[in-house]
């Protein structure tokens, strides 16, 4: 699959890297692969993220509990790392999306400003 | 809101983190393992893709991102980057303080002395003046009373107030919540073999109100058994007594105990620590207050005559200080007036203009505090310039160190090394040299401890600096403060170092150079060295001239013998008689020069009565006159001279015609220009017989060994006045001390039922007053010594540091033709210009400090130039010492290698 590009690439704003994380564990547990895979495709690869960073990413969040991580076996029968929400992730997954959700809308009516 | 999740996520982080300190390893590992598979991962995608396998993995990398940098912030992700980090430079830093043992051995040494003495100086004074007592509820609310008044046109503070007054206040205000009178005085503890004086705090009920302490067994005494005007006679036992008299038992509550006058039942044991109302002295019994008073003096709720007790208040919440002062101070008056219309020879309220100062409860902090206070501060702070010249001391070998690093530092700064990182590297390397010097510093301090406590507060609990944690926190403190103090300076130098030329240095290039800041601390030390100095000469001084000064008697070979009787009623005549038979008897004793009887003792009594001179008006108001009533022997035993005319003999009998001795000073006051001898004193009344002058004797120091004079003294001879009470003088022989106890063992046998004989050495009673100066000298000694050393090394180090940087400026000289005499010049005109700057500024600091350090001072003045020159000599000859080594070895230069060297 070509990348898009470049002028398609948007620049992540600061902290919503942890929300797309959040995010993107709140169906199933994923390896790390799996999780920047998952952003690039849902976001017709928009948001492109150097993969690497999600790393650091992923082990802040585990510090703070909001995910917990586990070795398990990888479809192709490799020992990878899998990340799944906590309950605490959950609710804090639901209190910045809202969080977001407003600030969108409130961006959007500040500029749709007439 | 903390809720649930808060302390679950809260746990689960810290879980986390610790996992990630003490699991670094592993944690590594699975980093690699994560971040390996999700290349892997990648790549398979890409091959997926139809391309080659170098350009998958490639693909991958780019996709990826840097990995040592993806591998770093995840690092940091884990939150203990810090830690580590300082971990690491830990580990540096004690990797080269171990390739360098002496160097490490001397700063840890130097720090150790300085924070010692700190940590020691430091335990003393929180003591003394900042420390609350042990259970005390609120510190800040309770304040000591303090009665202050005019008298002869004088401000008078004093902390002893009566007992009425003691009422009087505390009924009259209503700014105190709780309101205490207490009393600690020497007192017989037990009976027959068991006896002994020992501290005793008599308090009022409301005392234990003060603090929230319980009792080990039993109960404090009640308000109801503290009542006027005689209280219940119980004790309660201080914690110590109880374990050593009765054993820590249970079944101590009931006993009896004897306790001076009264009988007392025990009630209840105070628990440790719980020290009465002077720290310096604990008491190892309470009593109540009125039951104790009565027996002394019935009146002693009424009357305005004896004064004698301390008071305490605890200020009602909300009360400031002026306004509890205030409103005692009206109290006061009201008293004031009172006293005045029960009694004679009060002055008008508006003549002593009488007032209350509330003050701390430390005694050293109040407004009549005694000169050791004082001493004891500016002692605080000669311990406080003895640390600041450690730190001179240790910052100039950690600089030197530097320099020396310089090439190694700048190699590493070369290579990216932050100079944040560095400056950190080196902090956390003094840092931990000073809490090596810290540890070492207390345990020096807990030796040194006991010769300070000795020294200052003898009596008090021996409780050890270690075991305290106020203390302790205090010297960890200074350790910090101290690593970070000598670590600036060599961290700040080498992070602000131009690379190229530090790493283009070496001692090659024959030029050297000298640092500034080394300069500047090295004759810092000399400076501060040159102000201890001159303050241990001072007090040295001092204490000598208060030494060799003429007390008007003789001390060493003087015993005081008292007597306290108990539980005998004698009459008067029969005191007399045992007064007389305890004389005779202890003329016996072998070694015994002479003995006579006394009313009073310099500094324990001052004793007056009226008394008139036919030609003179209001005698008075010409001084403060004291009696003394002296038997026949009384000149010979105290070491008195008599100057002219006679002493007391045979002859003064009851029914001769009364005689008495002046001292010289009353009678220049009383017959200025005239002969003293023959004139006549009416003493008690202006309608007695004549008493007629037939002596005088040399003026005697009374009431301090600074009273020039201001006490006038005459003698009544012992037997004409017949007095019940009295004290034995017993000159012996050689020094007092050492028949002490024989006196004590052939007189007990005469005392009637429990009472007994106290003997107290002459040089007892003398000895605290010499305190202050003596504190003084030796502390001034030690710390300036200990300072002149610290300066010495210092100067040694920095001169054989430039030597070697030197060497290969002073081979080129040698080769050139200078000799090892022009060598040896050189060397030791650098090291003198240190020191002559720092007598220089030393000097000018001590002139400047004298005005302050004068009052301590005893018969010397705070610019004694002998004192500055002979300072100013032992420096030039230690700082000659110093450089002299070094200056030896640069004049023992052999070209030939010193060229050589690189």
């Amino acid at each position: 699959m070509p990348d898009a590009p470049d002028t398609d690439r948007l620049e992540l704003p600061q902290g919503t890297l942890d929300l797309l994380i959040l995010k993107a564990l709140s169906l199933e547990s994923q390896h790390g692969w799996a999780i920047s895979e998952r952003i690039r495709q849902v976001s017709s690869a928009a948001l492109q993220i150097p993969q690497g960073s999600l790393y650091p990413a992923l082990h802040r969040l585990e510090r703070r509990g909001w995910i917990k991580a586990r070795w398990g076996e990888s479809d192709n029968n490799r020992r990878a790392k899998f990340y799944e929400l906590t309950r605490t992730g959950r609710h804090q997954l639901d209190a910045e999306t809202d969080a977001w959700r407003r600030l969108t809308l409130a961006v959007r009516l500040v500029l749709d400003m007439r | 809101m903390i809720g649930a999740d808060d302390i679950s996520d809260w746990m689960s982080d810290l879980r986390y983190r610790v996992r990630a300190l003490f699991r670094r390893a592993e944690l590594e590992r699975e980093l690699d393992d994560e971040l390996r598979f999700h290349l892997e991962h990648e790549t398979e995608k890409n091959l997926r893709a139809g391309v080659n396998t170098d350009e998958a993995q490639r693909r991958a990398r780019v996709a990826f991102g840097g990995l040592d940098r993806i591998q770093e912030d995840a690092r940091d992700a884990r939150g203990v980057r810090a830690f580590e980090t300082v971990m690491r430079d830990l580990r540096y830093a004690i990797r080269g303080l171990r390739a360098h043992p002496g160097f490490t051995l001397a700063v840890v040494a130097t720090l150790a002395l300085g924070i010692g003495a700190n940590t020691a100086m430091f335990g003393i004074v929180d003591r003394l003046m900042f420390r609350p007592l042990a259970y005390l509820r609120d510190p800040s609310s309770v304040n000591r009373v303090y009665t202050a008044y005019d008298f002869r046109g004088k401000p008078e503070v004093d902390h002893h107030i009566e007992y009425t007054r003691y009422l009087d206040l505390s009924n009259g205000t209503k700014s105190f919540s709780q309101t205490a009178a207490v009393y600690s005085g020497s007192i017989a503890v037990g009976t027959g073999d068991d006896v002994h004086e020992t501290t005793v705090a008599v308090v009022s009920a409301s005392y234990f109100d003060f603090f929230d302490a319980h009792p080990v067994i039993g109960r404090f005494f009640t308000h109801q058994e503290d009542s006027l005007p005689v209280g219940t006679p119980v004790v309660v036992l201080g914690h110590s007594m109880w374990l050593t008299r009765f054993g820590g038992r249970a079944d101590a509550i009931g006993q009896q105990l004897q306790v001076g006058a009264i009988r007392a039942t025990i009630v209840g044991v105070a628990p440790e620590g719980f020290t009465g109302p002077d720290r310096s002295e604990p008491a190892t019994a309470f009593v109540p207050i009125t039951a104790y008073a009565y027996p002394v003096d019935s009146t002693y709720y009424s009357a305005y005559h004896w004064q004698w007790a301390e008071m305490l208040v605890r200020r009602k919440p909300g009360v400031s200080l002026s306004t509890a002062s205030a409103e005692a101070s009206n109290a006061y008056v009201r008293s004031w007036n009172r006293e005045r219309s029960t009694e004679v020879n009060v002055p008008d309220v508006s003549q002593a203009r009488p007032h209350i100062i509330l003050a701390p409860m430390q005694l050293s902090r109040g407004p009549d505090a005694h000169q050791d206070a004082k001493v004891v501060l500016w002692i605080c702070g000669v311990a406080a310039v003895v640390l600041l010249i450690a730190c001179a001391n240790v910052a100039n070998l950690l600089l030197g160190r530097a320099l020396r690093r310089r090439r190694e530092i700048a190699v590493r700064l070369a290579l990216g090394v932050t100079r944040r990182r560095l400056m950190a590297q080196l902090l956390v390397e003094s840092v931990l040299l000073a809490l090596c010097g810290g540890i070492a510093g207390i345990l020096l301090g807990e030796a040194g401890s006991g010769l300070l406590r000795a020294l200052f507060v003898p009596k008090a609990d021996a409780i050890g600096l270690v075991a305290d944690r106020r203390t302790l926190l205090f010297a960890a403190l200074v350790a910090i403060l101290a690593g970070v103090l000598t670590g600036l300076a060599p961290a700040l130098h080498s992070a602000g170092e131009d690379l190229v030329t530090a790493l283009k240095s070496g001692v090659r290039e024959g030029t050297y150079q000298r640092s500034r800041t080394r300069a500047a601390l090295l004759i810092a030390q000399g400076a501060l060295s040159v102000f201890l100095l001159v303050g241990a000469a001072l007090f040295v001084r001092s204490l000598h001239n208060v030494t060799a000064l003429r007390l008007g008697y003789d001390v060493d070979p003087v015993l005081l013998v008292g007597r306290v009787m108990r539980s005998t009623r004698l009459s008067d005549s029969e005191k007399q008689l045992l007064g007389a038979r305890l004389l005779e008897e202890v003329k016996s004793v072998p070694g015994v020069e002479h003995a006579a009887l006394t009313q009073s003792v310099p500094f324990w009594d001052t004793e007056s009565n009226y008394f008139s001179v036919p030609g003179v008006d209001s005698v008075q108001r010409l001084g403060s006159f004291t009696r003394h009533v002296a038997s026949r022997d009384y000149f010979g035993t105290m070491g008195t001279r008599i100057l002219r005319g006679r002493g007391f003999d045979a002859s003064d009998r009851p029914g001769a015609p009364l005689v008495v001795v002046v001292s010289e000073g009353m009678a220049g006051t009383l017959w200025p220009g005239r002969e003293a001898i023959g004139q006549c004193m009416k003493i008690s009344a202006d309608t007695m017989p004549c008493t007629t002058v037939v002596g005088i004797a040399e003026n005697i120091k009374q009431e301090s060994l600074t009273d020039d004079g201001q006490r006038l003294q005459y003698y009544l001879p012992f037997e004409q006045m017949a007095p019940a009470r009295g004290s034995l003088l017993v000159r012996t022989r050689g020094n007092a001390q050492d028949i002490a106890e024989t006196v004590r063992r052939r007189l007990q046998p005469l005392m009637p039922g429990t009472s007994f004989i106290t003997v107290t050495p002459m040089r007892d009673i003398v000895d605290p007053e010499l305190a202050s100066w003596r504190m003084g000298a030796t502390m001034f000694t030690l710390f300036g010594a200990l300072a002149l050393v610290l300066a010495a090394i210092g100067l040694y180090s920095v001169i054989a540091y430039d030597v070697a940087q030197r060497t290969h400026e002073l081979g080129l000289r040698v080769a050139l033709g200078a000799h090892a005499r022009d060598v040896l010049r050189i060397v030791m005109a650098e090291g003198m210009r240190y020191a002559l700057a720092g007598i220089a500024i030393g000097g000018a600091i001590a002139l400047a400090a004298g005005r302050w350090v004068q009052p301590l001072l005893f018969g010397e003045t705070a610019r004694d130039p002998l004192v500055f020159a002979s300072v100013a000599t032992i420096l030039v000859l230690v700082a000659v010492a110093a450089c002299a080594i070094p200056a030896l070895r640069a004049a023992r230069v052999d070209p030939s290698i010193a060229l050589r060297t690189e």
